[in-house]
């Protein structure tokens, strides 16, 4: 794509963003989520392949639905209060009919349906702004907005979500389509605690945003797409082959890595507020989560395939998109014992 | 639903008058891009289109009912436990360590029974195919006669074709399931053939209808002797075609979402043709490295 306008399209993705996070009117909110979505369908639907272009039709008939029925409640609040305050949609169903919204936005189930999809239709890039950037922004207005919601209905798409990210990340190969099971499955977990602890539901996405972002310049750097080719990664690089290990250690959520902070504090949140069987559901439904990240963690750093490879030195050999992932990835493992820090 | 279909096709005559009788100018664009019909767009050429109403085209049976019933949740029940198994029901081990396999072979009459055999006989024609097992049951035999008469409709030009093609794999209430081809990048034929040209045609299930005549394609050349011949090849040849149309812009072909694969001939020569295939596989050469055999770059930039 000429380079003038990948970066307008870059810079109105980033402003999406920021107008809606900085808004305070619904419909200011509307005009960045909306700047946001147009602004990445030129980025998805870029190779001009068939499966981008559907891709990107799914990602926009997704998002502009999404985004009228967030433009539909604030109308609906607007015309029985008065006012279009983000912070005051208080008419039922409007906060019902919002959260909703959110959650076909984000990919949470059961709205889940086009994340795997989406992500796998575009190239890791662009996955990994779909799966962190992306994020921002729906969840800019749900932390303004989740007083407003019932709990009954953030524990049913918690629920569903790890259930069901855990379990349709089981069976998958595409390594894409993993991380957005990935996704799913931690959104789940921010989603519950959103109404308890704002502050718990900011450090859990930054600490997601960050894993997230380490795993795929991992795998971008190694480019390499399926579980297969994770089985020959180390002949690219030893070195990455052993951090991936860690990191995906660190997305399944067990300690001393930076990914088991969200998960102790919340279910220690939860337990406090005696929302037990929401914290035993969770914390059952991410060993699903784990299960797949072991899968890769075995093919790609415990053990050696047997496959042929041309060269078994390819690290020997200049990588083509040398990214520095050494700061999120020191990030992603190590933050632990600056908790109360953070928290 | 008889009165919905009526005001459709009330509907139409309606888009008709006004496109013909130009009274209203300022609705043509609105009526134009909508498309009323309840029927399948499709027709043969030179009949009139088929305006059976759906219902009367399903066989309503209590006992099919039941049958139906049974098969769907027993898929159910496989996938679910194929779910927990593994990739594609096979634990992961066999995923990573497979570097061959065979996608479909013709030891029995279930196997012929995933397949769809086609001529022009649909547009008219007089070319036939047939298929039955060879030999002990250890191949298919696919054989018939190419006719290129033109059916004299006063639409088609062009005749002479058959084809067979895989179904689409269908799991629990026919829902399709892809296969994933993306462990290997080669395709392997066992094939005994007459000598004439076939091809091979991929067919990637999109999701939206604009794209649902496209296919990948690739040449068959077959030998005529009686020795059976394994012919490779590799996927990065296969180019993308769109109603038959070669186009512009090519791509590599994408594995991981394969719904069918088919073979035609349709090469304007009459006379009889036949082809005996033992297995359809697939490999992975380590040595292979192409993504895609055609240029990638916009050949005629616009300027």
């Amino acid at each position: 794509m000429n380079p003038y306008i990948m970066s307008i399209l870059i810079c109105n993705l980033a402003l999406g963003a920021i107008i809606t996070a900085a808004s305070y009117h619904w419909f200011l909110a509307w005009v960045g989520l909306e700047l946001n979505t147009l602004a990445i369908i030129p980025i998805l639907a870029k190779h001009h392949h068939p499966r981008a272009t559907e891709a990107a039709t799914k990602y926009f008939i997704i998002q502009a639905t999404a985004s009228s029925i967030i433009l539909f409640s604030s109308i609906i609040n607007a015309w029985n209060t008065g006012t279009w305050d983000i912070t005051q949609l208080t008419t039922q169903p409007t906060p019902t009919m919002l959260l909703i919204a959110l959650a076909m936005k984000l990919g949470l189930a059961p709205m889940h349906f086009w994340l795997p999809e989406v992500m796998q239709g575009t190239d890791m890039t662009t996955a990994l702004i779909i799966a962190t950037w992306q994020k921002l922004p729906p969840m800019a207005l749900l932390y303004l907005t989740s007083n407003q919601f019932q709990m009954v209905l953030l524990s049913l798409l918690a629920i569903s979500s790890t259930l069901i990210g855990g379990w349709s990340g089981l069976n998958q190969t595409q390594l894409r389509k993993i991380m957005a099971f990935s996704s799913i499955g931690h959104l789940g977990w921010m989603i519950s605690i959103s109404l308890i602890s704002k502050k718990l539901l900011i450090l859990t996405l930054i600490i997601y945003l960050l894993m997230t972002t380490s795993m795929f310049i991992i795998l971008i750097t190694s480019t390499t797409k399926t579980t297969k080719d994770l089985g020959m990664m180390w002949t690219t690089s030893p070195t990455l082959s052993s951090i991936m290990m860690i990191t995906l250690m660190a997305l399944g959520g067990l300690p001393p890595l930076t990914g088991f902070i969200p998960k102790w504090l919340i279910l220690k949140e939860l337990t406090t507020n005696l929302l037990l069987p929401l914290a035993t559901t969770l914390a059952l439904s991410s060993l699903l989560s784990l299960m797949f990240y072991m899968r890769l963690t075995y093919v790609s750093t415990l053990t050696i395939s047997p496959n042929t490879s041309n060269s078994p030195m390819k690290w020997r050999f200049k990588l083509t998109k040398p990214i520095n992932p050494a700061p999120m990835i020191i990030t992603t493992l190590l933050l632990i014992p600056i908790t109360p820090l953070i928290y | 639903m008889a009165s919905s279909l009526k005001i459709l096709d009330a509907a139409c005559l309606l888009k008709k008058c006004h496109w013909q009788n130009g009274l209203c100018p300022l609705f043509r664009p609105l009526v134009d891009s909508c498309n009323l019909k309840w029927y399948s767009s499709y027709r043969r050429p030179g009949t009139p289109p088929d305006r059976t109403p759906p219902w009367k085209k399903i066989d309503f049976s209590f006992q099919k009912g039941v049958e139906g019933i049974k098969t769907h949740f027993g898929r159910l029940v496989k996938e679910v436990t194929d779910h927990v198994k593994g990739p594609e029901g096979r634990p992961l081990k066999q995923y990573m360590l497979e570097q061959t396999k065979v996608a479909w072979e013709f030891r029995s009459q279930e196997d012929l029974e995933k397949w769809v055999i086609s001529s022009d006989v649909e547009i008219g024609g007089k070319s036939e195919i047939y298929m039955q097992l060879g030999k002990n049951n250890q191949s298919a035999l696919v054989y018939g006669n190419i006719n290129t008469t033109v059916p004299r409709d006063g639409e088609t030009r062009y005749s002479g074709y058959c084809s067979m093609r895989s179904k689409p794999r269908l799991v629990a209430f026919d829902r399709k399931k892809p296969y994933d081809w993306s462990n290997f990048n080669t395709l392997v034929l066992r094939v005994r053939g007459d000598g004439r040209p076939w091809m091979i045609n991929i067919y990637t299930d999109p999701y939206f209808s604009h794209q649902k005549n496209d296919i990948y394609n690739y040449f068959m050349f077959t030998r005529g002797g009686p020795y059976w011949e394994e012919i490779k090849i590799p996927f990065s040849k296969f180019f993308f075609t769109s109603r038959g149309r070669i186009q512009d812009n090519q791509h590599a072909l994408w594995l991981d979402k394969i719904s069918t694969l088919g073979f035609t001939i349709a090469d304007q020569v009459n006379g009889p043709f036949q082809l005996e295939i033992d297995f359809i596989g697939l490999f992975c050469d380590a040595a292979h490295s192409e993504e895609t055999a055609y240029e990638l770059y916009e050949r005629n930039p616009k300027k």
